[in-house]
Order: structure tokens, then C-alpha cells, then sequence
């Protein structure tokens, strides 16, 4: 769509173009021009304060071209996820916290806890026997929990030469299997890493 | 407030937003002298009002200011022009005595009516202050206008000019900024009634009462923040002799005023006077908000350079007094790189 401001004062250019941008549908483009540097800027001030991806080129005639796009589809998305998760990787090398029985309720306790936060971690790591969390039995109290973290949509990875080596390949119920590669690129990608 | 009658929606700009800007203004009046042995203050300094000695104890000071509509209603619309015409003799140090009605009046547009509550509104603050209305000069106009001629006096030897603050003076503002910026969202209708009232009393409030306190300390220098914007009086403070360092935070500036400069709400002489007066300008820590220490403002406050000694008892007498946005905003030092810095 295209927008003529040219010769108007302020506030019109500013109101003008907040009225266009209301009634455009998401991922269309506004073409505004305008003919002094106060609606140029002010154009402008709207638009990028408004979150608005905002382009300006020169014209002839003294008059500047405001190209001002409306949604990023892949944008909107990404925020969301934002606002859901936590960039951080929580690393678990055990299926306890800590020495026995007391350790096997700590890290159940974990991680229910966990699923009351606010914004989850992004994605949970288990190697060594912390695949016996993501193998265990049906009835297990862990597994109630794994499958609701999973449900939030945290991404929960297994080591496969540890499901391998304690033989438990097959009993897999909860997340993917995970590579050496994979789990080193997703450590050292996110913004942070918490292992128990 | 009664907004029926529509002022603001007839002409081009609002108030001082409609002002010639600095660079043109310098321009058309530099072929003119005013030299003489009686003019203590004349045009070569940018002072608010013209100071004629007339004996030991008595000078004159003169001032005229017009402005459009920066409000519907016509009675608040003459209180505010009346306000802004009798600030210039305030911020001299001055009484007024006497005042003259200039009025360019839409008759296309208004009834008579309108035109005689307007001067109900200028003579309620010229009586506020004490002095007399004594005549006026009306004519037709396309775009309302109103304003006054000014006559007032003051003692030769306690003049307030506004451009000699002393280094290590630091400078109060007794009214926040963002009219300019307030009065253009007045005229395109984005502003609730209760928040066009606030703006409304805040123009309307005479410098008079800050005048009268501000002559019992110790201060150095005083100007009202008018067309020009804060920065652009300040500018004429310093006179190029010292730099004025502003502390961004301090300065008052209305919170509705913030949010529609965010939108771009922002009439052209805030960027007149920018273009003007930016090569002047150091900012230390830029900040989103700078477009508003540049926004015109009709009415403004009283700019007053004060001792660091004297300022927290001014400042708390202003306060005391009921002038409730009155901050300390700046500091003199010596003149660095530039005349103006803000962090």
C-alpha cells in the first residue's frame, strides 16, 4: 500500500500512517512518502517504536520514501517460544541428585518442581545413567513427570551409547535419542547449562 | 473546559510551535541597530523584553508576543496568550504595569462571542498580576491570533538579563517541557479531557509568583523557555561564554509528552530549532528523549541561574509556593568544546 504525506503537517503524516497500518493485514508493506525531515522522522519514531521492521530512502523532490513492513511472520513466532522457554540446557549425567534412595526422590522432586516454573528450560540432556530416567518403568513416579515436561514441549534427548552400554535401548518411553555431536553442539549453543 | 468552539482546529500550527524559527528570525533582524544611551537591554542579546532607563529608580521594560490557539476553549486560550505575553516582563525582574490586547480574529470561523471571552481570559491574568489592560487593536484575520503589548518596570540596577550566569551557578526550571508537543496532540483531538486540563493549567500559571521568589536570592541570570525550547534559551544563556551541562533525569518533562514523542507526535519547530542549535550541542549519553528539550513552548517556565548556595532554598520556596515541577536541571562550568551538553 501506498501512503501520500507529502506537503502535510504534523501530526497528520504520523496519524495517516497509524491508521494504514491498523487496517493492513499482517506481512504487507507501507509506502509512506513525505516531503519534510519533521514528518520523516516522526514517520520514522512511530514506526520503530512500534516494533515495526522500518526502511528510509531520499526521492527526488527533497521527499523521503518510508518503507514500513507490517508482521514477520517468523518473528511472531520466535517470541512466543521466547516467552515460554529458557535458553538453558539442563544437563543430567544421573538419575539421582546425589547418593542413594534420598537421590532417587531428590531428582523426581527436581523436576516436578521444574514444570511449575514460569518458563521452562529449553531442553533436557541425559547421558551416563540418566538414561535410566527415560527408561524406567511405566509405574515409576519420574516417568509422570518426564512426559509432562515433554508435553510443554521441552526436548528431551537420551545418549544412545548410553542407552546402548546399560542395554536399555529398547525401553526408551520418553524424548529422543540423542548423538555425541548433537549434545555437545546443543551444550555449547544455548545460553547457559545446568547439570545436578 | 469548553471546547465547542473549535480554535485550534483552524489554524496551521499550535501556539509557539507556530514561531519563526532562530536561524530565520537572526537573519531578518540583523540589518536592525537599537543603540542608544538609554536602552540597557535592547535586541543584540536575545532578551526577553527591551529595558528603556527612564530615571534612577525606574526602567521600562516593553515586550509584544502573539500566539495561535494552543486550546479550544476560548477563555483558557486568552488566559494562556495573556500568560505568555506577560512572562517576558517576569523574567527581567519586572512588574507589569500596563497592557495592550493584539488580537487577530477569525470572524469566519468563531462568533463574537468567542472573541470576548477570550479577552475576559487575558484580562483575568492581567488582573491576577496586578496591572490594568488599557486598550487593544483588533483585526481580521484568516488564522486566530491573540496576544499582548506589554509595559512594565523595573529598577535599572536589578535587571535579570539572560546571559550572564556565573560559572559554578547551577540553573532552575519552574514549569515541565512538552508543550509544544502536547498542545499539537490538543489540536488533533488525541488528548482526554482530563490531561488537556492539567496542560491547560500549567500554561495558564503566571511566572509572576516565581519572578517575585526568585528576586530574594542570589541569582545571576533569568529567562523564560519559550519558542525556542529549553535548548534553545539556554543557548542564549550561555552566550557562547560558558557550558551549560544538563542532567537529563532531572529535567521535568511531562510523562503524556514522553509517550507521544515516542509516537513521532512531534510538531517541526522541535526540528527547526534542532537543526538550528545541534552543532552547539554535546550529548554526553544520547538519549531517546532529546527532541523535547528542543520542543517550542508556549508559556514555559522561568530558566534562572542561582547560586549552588541558594539553590535548595529557592527551590523549596517554589515548591512551597505551589510550583510543584520546579527542578534543579543543569550546572554552569567553564566553556568547554561546546556551549550545551546533556548526560
Amino acid at each position: 500500500m501506498k501512503l501520500d504525506c507529502s506537503g502535510l503537517a504534523c501530526p497528520e503524516p504520523v496519524l495517516q500512517t497509524k491508521k494504514a497500518l491498523e487496517e493492513l493485514p499482517n506481512d504487507s508493506v507501507l509506502e509512506v512518502t513525505v516531503s519534510s525531515l519533521a514528518s520523516k522522522e516522526n514517520v520514522m519514531r512511530f514506526a520503530q517504536n512500534g516494533g515495526f521492521d522500518t526502511r528510509v530512502q531520499d526521492v527526488e523532490g527533497g521527499k523521503s520514501l518510508i518503507t514500513i513492513v507490517k508482521g514477520f511472520t517468523c518473528n511472531v513466532v520466535g517470541n512466543t517460544k521466547d516467552e515460554l522457554f529458557l535458553d538453558k540446557t539442563l544437563f543430567l549425567k544421573s538419575d539421582k541428585v546425589g547418593d542413594g534412595e534420598l537421590g532417587a526422590k531428590l531428582i523426581v522432586g527436581f523436576l516436578k518442581s521444574t514444570l511449575e516454573l514460569p518458563k521452562l528450560p529449553r531442553r533436557i540432556i541425559c547421558v551416563n545413567q540418566a538414561v535410566l530416567l527415560t527408561t524406567a518403568d511405566e509405574s515409576a513416579p519420574i516417568m509422570e513427570v518426564l512426559r509432562a515436561l515433554e508435553a510443554k514441549g521441552v526436548e528431551i534427548y537420551s545418549c544412545g551409547v548410553c542407552l546402548e552400554f546399560y542395554g536399555v535401548n529398547d525401553k526408551l518411553k520418553v524424548g529422543k535419542i540423542g548423538n555425541a555431536f548433537g549434545t555437545i553442539e546443543m551444550l555449547f549453543g544455548g545460553e547457559g547449562t545446568i547439570s545436578l | 473546559m469548553n471546547n465547542e468552539a473549535k480554535l485550534t482546529k483552524y489554524v496551521k500550527a499550535a501556539g509557539c510551535a507556530a514561531k519563526l524559527g532562530p536561524g530565520d528570525l537572526t537573519e531578518a533582524l540583523g540589518g536592525l541597530s537599537c543603540t542608544h544611551k538609554n536602552v540597557l537591554v535592547g535586541m543584540d542579546t536575545s532578551d526577553d523584553a527591551s529595558v528603556y532607563y527612564l530615571d534612577e529608580e525606574r526602567a521600562l521594560v516593553q515586550t509584544v508576543d502573539i500566539i495561535t490557539p494552543v486550546v479550544d476553549d476560548p477563555f483558557v486560550y486568552g488566559q494562556i496568550a495573556a500568560a505568555n505575553s506577560l512572562s517576558d516582563v517576569f523574567a527581567m525582574g519586572g512588574e507589569v504595569a500596563t497592557a495592550m490586547n493584539i488580537v487577530g480574529f477569525d470572524g469566519c470561523h468563531h462568533p463574537r462571542s468567542v472573541l470576548k471571552e477570550i479577552l475576559a481570559g487575558g484580562q483575568n491574568k492581567v488582573q491576577e498580576c496586578g496591572a490594568i489592560i488599557i486598550g487593544g487593536h483588533t483585526i481580521e484575520a484568516p488564522e486566530m491570533t491573540y496576544g499582548m503589548s506589554v509595559t512594565g518596570f523595573v529598577h535599572p540596577k536589578k535587571i535579570y538579563r539572560n546571559n550572564t550566569p556565573r560559572i559554578g551557578d547551577v540553573l532552575i526550571l519552574t514549569k515541565p517541557l512538552g508543550m509544544g508537543i502536547l498542545t499539537t496532540a490538543i489540536k488533533a483531538d488525541m488528548l482526554e479531557n482530563s490531561v488537556i486540563e492539567k496542560v491547560a493549567s500549567i500554561l495558564a500559571t503566571l511566572n509572576h509568583k516565581a519572578s517575585q521568589i526568585m528576586r530574594k536570592y542570589d541569582v545571576s541570570a533569568c529567562t523564560d523557555v519559550t519558542g525556542f525550547g529549553l535548548f534553545g534559551h539556554a543557548s542564549e544563556m550561555s552566550f557562547n561564554q560558558v557550558t551549560i551541562a544538563f542532567e537529563m533525569q532531572n529535567i521535568p518533562i511531562l510523562d503524556e509528552a514522553r509517550a507521544l514523542a515516542d509516537m513521532g507526535i512531534i510538531p517541526a519547530g522541535a526540528y527547526n530549532n534542532k537543526s538550528y542549535l545541534s552543532s552547539k550541542v554535546d550529548a554526553k549519553v544520547p538519549h531517546k528523549d532529546e527532541i523535547i528539550l528542543y520542543d517550542a513552548q508556549t508559556s514555559g517556565g522561568l530558566l534562572i541561574a542561582v547560586s549552588q548556595d541558594d539553590a535548595p532554598k529557592l527551590l523549596q520556596h517554589l515548591l512551597d509556593e505551589g510550583l510543584t515541577y520546579s527542578a534543579i536541571i543543569a550546572e554552569i562550568l567553564p566553556l568547554g568544546e561546546k556551549p550545551l551538553l546533556y548526560m
